[in-house]
C-alpha cells in the first residue's frame, strides 16, 4: 500500500527534482520494508534484484525496530506526500517514456526501489509479477523490469491483474496440483469462468484427499483455515478469483463447517469428495446440457447467430442446435486482442455451420443488421442483471439492441453473484499480456440488463432483470 | 418413456402390468372431450382436468410414478395439439403441484419411494402413498374449481380500474374481458357497501375469424346498457385517440410478463403504445407458464402465417407445398407494451409476474 506508484522511483532517479519532500534518510527504509512484506511473494526478475533484495534486508530490520507508533504514522504521511510528489513526476516521465524508448541506464540508480510495492491485492504489486512475462519486450532481459512496468492511475488500483508466481516462491503447503492451476490461470490457459471453476474444484478434491488432520484437530476446524485458505490465496495472486470461483468456494467452506465432529476423518474425507463431484455434475455438467439445449430452441431456420469471440457455451449451443438439423448460418465478430474467434469459427466450419468471420468492429452496425439474434456466454451476472463479460461485449449488445436483434446470454447459475455493478470499473481485471507503462487494457465490461432480451440457466429462462430472483430460488433449495 | 409416449397404438408393451387402465386412457381425447364439454374451460384447465382423470384412472403405487406418468401424459397431450404453449401451462403448474403436495405428505413417502419399485405385483397395499394420492385427487379437483372461480375474482379485481366516463377498447372473443365488463357495468355487492355501477363506454374492435365470441359479448353488453361500438380491425389506429384504456385477454402469460393471445393483440398493444394508452391484460393466474419467447418467430411450430408463393408455381422450390395456416393463429405482446395484468388474486406489473413464475414454477 506504501508504495503504489512503485514504478515512479524508476523513472524518477534520474531527475533528482523528482521528489523533493522526501527525506533521504526514509527513501531507503521505505522501499525495504516494502519489500520486506512482500518478500515472499514477489519474483526477483534479474540477479540485480536479488542482490538488492538480500542488501536490503539489514537495513530494514534496524530500521523498523527503532520505530515508534507515533513516529510510523509520521512517516507514513511523508511517505504519503512523497508519493503524491512522485506520481506527478512519473506521469510526466511515463509521457516521455512512450515517445523516447528508455534506456537501460535509467535502470541502475534505480534498481533498489524498483521491487517496493504494497499488498498482493493491489493492481500495483502486480507489476513486478508480470515482469518475467516475456513478449512484449524489446529490451534485453536487464532491463525488463523497467520496462515491463504498468503504470495503474490510483483511480484504477482496486482493480487486479494476474501475475505469475515462480512455483519457489508460493508457500510451502500449496498442493501441487493448485500449483499448476495457478500457473494455468496465470498464463491464461484456464481462462474462462465454468472451466477455472471446474478445474479449482478438483484441485480441491485432490487437497481433500491428500489432507490429513493433524493429531489435536478435527477437519472440520482446521482444514479450512490451515489448508483451504492458503490454497485459495496463492490462487488468488495468481489470478483474481472470478465469481462462481468465489460461490464455489462459500460453498465447499460450508460443506466442510457441516462435517459432523464425529465422523472419521476417512469419512469425511469421502463425503466431501463426493460433495465436490454431485456440486461439478449438478452445477457445472448437467446445467450446461440443460442451457445448450434451451438456448438452441431459440434458434430457428434461416437464423442468422452472431457470437462474439468463442466461449464453451455458445459453442455448444451452436453446435448442438445444428445436430437438431435446424438450419442457420453463424457470424462471427471477433475480440482483436484475443482472437478465439478463430478457433469457433474453424469448429463450426468443421461441422459444416456457414460461418463469416471478422476479425474486430470494424463494420459491427452492418454486420449486426445482417444478423438475426445474438448469443453471450457471460463471466457472471450481477444481482441487478448487468452481465459481466468479455471487454466489447457492451458494445455488441447496444448495438444489437438498437437494431431490433435479440441479445441472448447464457448463463449457469453459479456465475450470478449477489453482487452489483452498474458500470464497468466496478468490478475488472487489468489485462498483463496488452498493457504498457502509457496504457492498459481491462478485459471486462458490464452490459446493462437492457440490452439483454433473455437470461437462459439451468433453473428456467428469465429476464436479466431477474438474476437474483434466481438466486433467492437458489439459497430455498439449499 | 419414449414407448409410452405412443401408448395410443402401442396397447402391446406391457410396461407396467398394472398400469393397462392407464395406458388405455386417451388423454387426448379427454383433453378434447372437456374442452367441448365445457366451452368455459380454459386450455390450461382442460389440461389439468384431463391429467386428474388420468390420476383417477390410473393404480400408481408410488410417488415416483406418479410423477413419471404425469409427465410423460403431459408430453402426449403437448404433441398431440400444434399450439401447446397454454396447455403446457397447465401441466406444468400440475406437475409442480404434484411435487410440491407429494414432498410433503402427512407420513409415510419413505415407504412408498423406496419399497415400491417398479412392478407392484406384490399387492403391498402402500397405504400411506393411497393416502396421499386420495388427498391429491380432492385437493386437485379443489384446486380445478378453484380456477374456475378466477374469472369472478378478476372481474372484481378489474373493477377498481374502470372508472367512469371512460372508453375502454378491447377486441377477440375473450371471456374473461367480457364478464370484465359485464360485472362492472352492473353493481357490486362487498359486504360492506355496495360498488355502483361504472358507466363507461366500449369499443370493440371485431376480428372477422372470432366474429362468433365477440358478438356474443357485445350483445351482452348492449343488453346491459353499455354503450357499445364495433369497430373493424383496420380502425383501430383511426380509433385510438377517443379511447382511454386497452383491455385485453390472453391464451397464456409468459415468464418474462408478456402475453400470447389471438392474433392481432400485438398490434393493438404496439398501437396503444404509440398512442400512450395503457394496455391491461386479464388474466387468470394459472395461464402463467415457463415459456419466454423472444421474439414473435420463438415457438416450437410454424404457424404457417407468413407464406411466400408465386402464381407460377404454388409448389415452392425446396418441395415444400402451401403452408397450412393454423386456425386460430396467435401473437406474442412483449412486456415493455403491458401496464398491469388484472389476475384473479391480485393486479400487478409484468415485473411481478416474472417474480411470480420464478416462485411458483422453477
Amino acid at each position: 500500500m506504501s508504495t503504489e506508484q512503485n514504478g515512479a522511483p524508476v523513472e524518477a532517479a534520474p531527475k533528482p527534482s523528482s521528489a523533493p519532500k522526501e527525506i533521504p534518510k526514509e527513501a531507503p527504509q521505505e522501499a525495504a520494508s516494502a519489500q520486506n512484506e512482500k518478500a515472499n511473494k514477489e519474483k526477483p526478475a534479474g540477479t540485480e534484484a536479488k542482490a538488492n533484495t538480500a542488501e536490503s534486508k539489514p537495513a530494514d530490520a534496524t530500521g523498523d525496530k527503532k520505530l515508534t507508533g507515533a513516529e510510523l504514522k509520521a512517516k507514513a504521511k511523508a511517505e504519503k506526500a512523497a508519493r503524491r510528489a512522485q506520481q506527478k513526476t512519473s506521469k510526466e516521465v511515463a509521457k516521455g517514456e512512450a515517445a523516447v524508448s528508455s534506456s537501460p541506464a535509467q535502470l541502475g540508480p534505480s534498481a533498489s526501489e524498483v521491487k517496493a510495492k504494497g499488498k498482493g491485492k493491489d493492481g500495483a504489486s502486480a507489476a513486478a509479477g508480470t515482469a518475467s512475462r516475456p513478449g512484449l519486450l524489446k529490451a534485453p532481459p536487464s532491463a525488463i523490469v523497467t520496462e515491463q512496468k504498468i503504470q495503474i492511475p490510483e483511480c484504477f488500483s482496486h482493480l487486479s491483474m494476474a501475475r505469475r508466481i515462480p512455483m519457489t516462491q508460493a508457500d510451502k503447503d500449496v498442493h501441487p496440483s493448485v500449483l499448476m492451476l495457478g500457473q494455468q490461470m496465470a498464463t491464461f490457459t484456464i481462462d474462462e469462468s465454468t472451466t477455472r471453476l471446474k478445474a479449482t474444484m478438483l484441485a480441491f478434491r485432490k487437497v481433500i484427499e491428500s489432507y490429513n488432520t493433524p493429531p489435536g484437530n478435527v477437519l472440520a476446524r482446521h482444514f479450512t483455515p490451515h489448508v483451504l485458505n492458503i490454497q485459495i490465496e496463492y490462487l488468488t495472486a495468481c489470478r483474481p478469483m472470478c465469481f462462481s470461483m468465489g460461490n464455489a468456494i462459500r460453498w465447499l467452506k460450508l460443506q466442510v463447517s457441516k462435517i459432523d465432529m464425529d465422523a472419521s476423518e476417512d469419512e469425511a474425507k469421502k463425503d466431501l469428495c463426493q460433495a465436490i463431484d454431485i456440486f461439478i455434475a449438478e452445477r457445472i455438467t448437467v446445467a450446461d446440457e440443460y442451457i445448450t439445449e434451451q438456448g438452441a430452441k431459440h434458434i430457428q431456420d434461416g437464423d442468422v447467430v452472431l457470437a462474439y469471440g468463442r466461449n464453451t457455451l455458445v459453442e455448444k449451443t451452436i453446435l448442438y442446435a445444428h445436430s437438431t438439423g435446424t438450419k442457420f448460418s453463424v457470424m462471427i465478430v471477433d475480440d482483436p486482442y484475443e482472437r478465439l474467434g478463430q478457433q469457433l469459427a474453424k469448429t463450426l466450419a468443421g461441422e459444416g455451420i456457414k460461418v463469416s468471420y471478422s476479425g474486430d468492429f470494424g463494420g459491427l452496425r452492418s454486420h449486426i443488421r445482417q444478423a438475426t439474434k445474438v448469443f453471450f456466454a457471460p463471466e457472471a451476472m450481477f444481482s441487478n442483471g448487468s452481465m459481466y463479460s468479455r471487454a466489447g461485449t457492451c458494445d455488441v449488445a447496444m448495438v444489437a439492441q438498437e437494431l431490433g436483434k435479440r441479445a441472448i446470454a447464457l448463463c449457469e447459475t453459479i456465475n450470478i453473484t449477489e453482487r452489483v455493478a452498474t458500470d464497468s470499473l466496478t468490478y475488472n481485471e487489468i489485462d498483463p499480456e496488452r498493457s504498457s507503462a502509457a496504457a492498459f487494457r481491462l478485459m471486462f465490461d458490464a452490459t446493462p440488463d437492457k440490452y439483454l432480451s433473455l437470461l437462459v440457466t439451468e433453473l428456467g429462462s428469465v429476464q436479466a432483470r431477474s438474476a437474483p430472483d434466481l438466486l433467492r430460488k437458489l439459497e430455498e433449495f439449499n | 418413456m419414449a414407448n409410452v409416449q405412443d401408448g395410443a397404438v402401442a396397447h402391446d408393451l406391457p410396461l407396467r402390468g398394472t398400469n393397462a387402465d392407464a395406458e388405455s386412457f386417451d388423454i387426448v381425447a379427454t383433453y378434447h372431450r372437456l374442452l367441448k364439454e365445457d366451452p368455459d374451460l380454459t386450455m390450461p384447465m382442460a389440461a389439468i382436468e384431463a391429467l386428474i382423470e388420468f390420476l383417477g384412472h390410473s393404480q400408481v403405487k408410488t410417488v415416483y410414478e406418479t410423477i413419471d406418468l404425469v409427465k410423460t401424459q403431459s408430453e402426449k397431450l403437448q404433441a398431440a395439439v400444434r399450439n401447446p404453449i397454454a396447455l403446457s401451462h397447465g401441466t406444468d403448474l400440475f406437475c409442480q403441484y404434484l411435487i410440491m403436495s407429494l414432498k410433503q405428505p402427512p407420513s409415510g413417502s419413505n415407504g412408498s419411494s423406496s419399497g415400491g419399485g417398479k412392478p407392484p405385483v406384490d399387492n403391498n397395499p402402500h397405504e400411506s402413498f393411497e393416502v396421499v394420492r386420495q388427498h391429491l385427487l380432492r385437493n386437485s379437483r379443489l384446486f380445478a374449481t378453484r380456477a374456475k372461480n378466477a374469472r369472478e375474482r378478476i372481474a372484481v379485481n378489474g373493477r377498481k380500474h374502470l372508472h367512469d366516463g371512460t372508453t375502454i377498447l378491447t377486441m377477440g372473443g375473450s371471456r374473461v374481458v367480457g364478464n370484465l365488463l359485464a360485472r362492472a357495468a352492473a353493481k357490486h355487492d362487498y359486504g360492506w357497501y355496495t360498488d355502483p355501477p361504472r358507466r363507461f363506454r366500449v369499443i370493440y374492435a371485431v376480428d372477422p375469424a372470432l366474429a362468433a365470441q365477440s358478438d356474443e359479448v357485445v350483445a351482452s353488453l348492449r343488453s346491459q346498457g353499455v354503450q357499445v361500438a364495433t369497430i373493424p380491425f383496420t380502425a383501430l389506429a383511426y380509433a385510438m385517440a377517443k379511447v382511454d384504456k386497452v383491455v385485453v385477454g390472453a391464451e397464456a402469460v409468459t415468464a418474462n410478463g408478456g402475453i400470447i393471445s389471438s392474433m392481432g393483440t400485438y398490434s393493438l398493444a404496439v398501437l396503444a403504445k404509440a398512442n400512450r394508452k395503457p394496455l391491461y391484460v386479464a388474466a387468470e393466474q394459472h395461464k402463467f407458464g415457463k415459456t419466454f419467447p423472444v421474439d414473435q418467430f420463438d415457438f416450437s411450430f410454424d404457424q404457417g402465417v407468413i407464406d411466400f408463393y408465386s402464381a407460377n408455381n404454388s409448389q415452392s422450390k425446396d418441395g415444400r407445398g402451401k403452408k397450412e395456416p393454423m386456425p386460430d393463429p396467435i401473437d406474442f405482446t412483449p412486456p415493455e407494451l403491458i401496464e398491469a395484468f388484472f389476475a384473479d388474486h391480485k393486479v400487478l406489473t409484468p415485473d411481478e409476474v416474472a417474480k411470480e413464475v420464478i416462485d411458483m414454477l422453477m
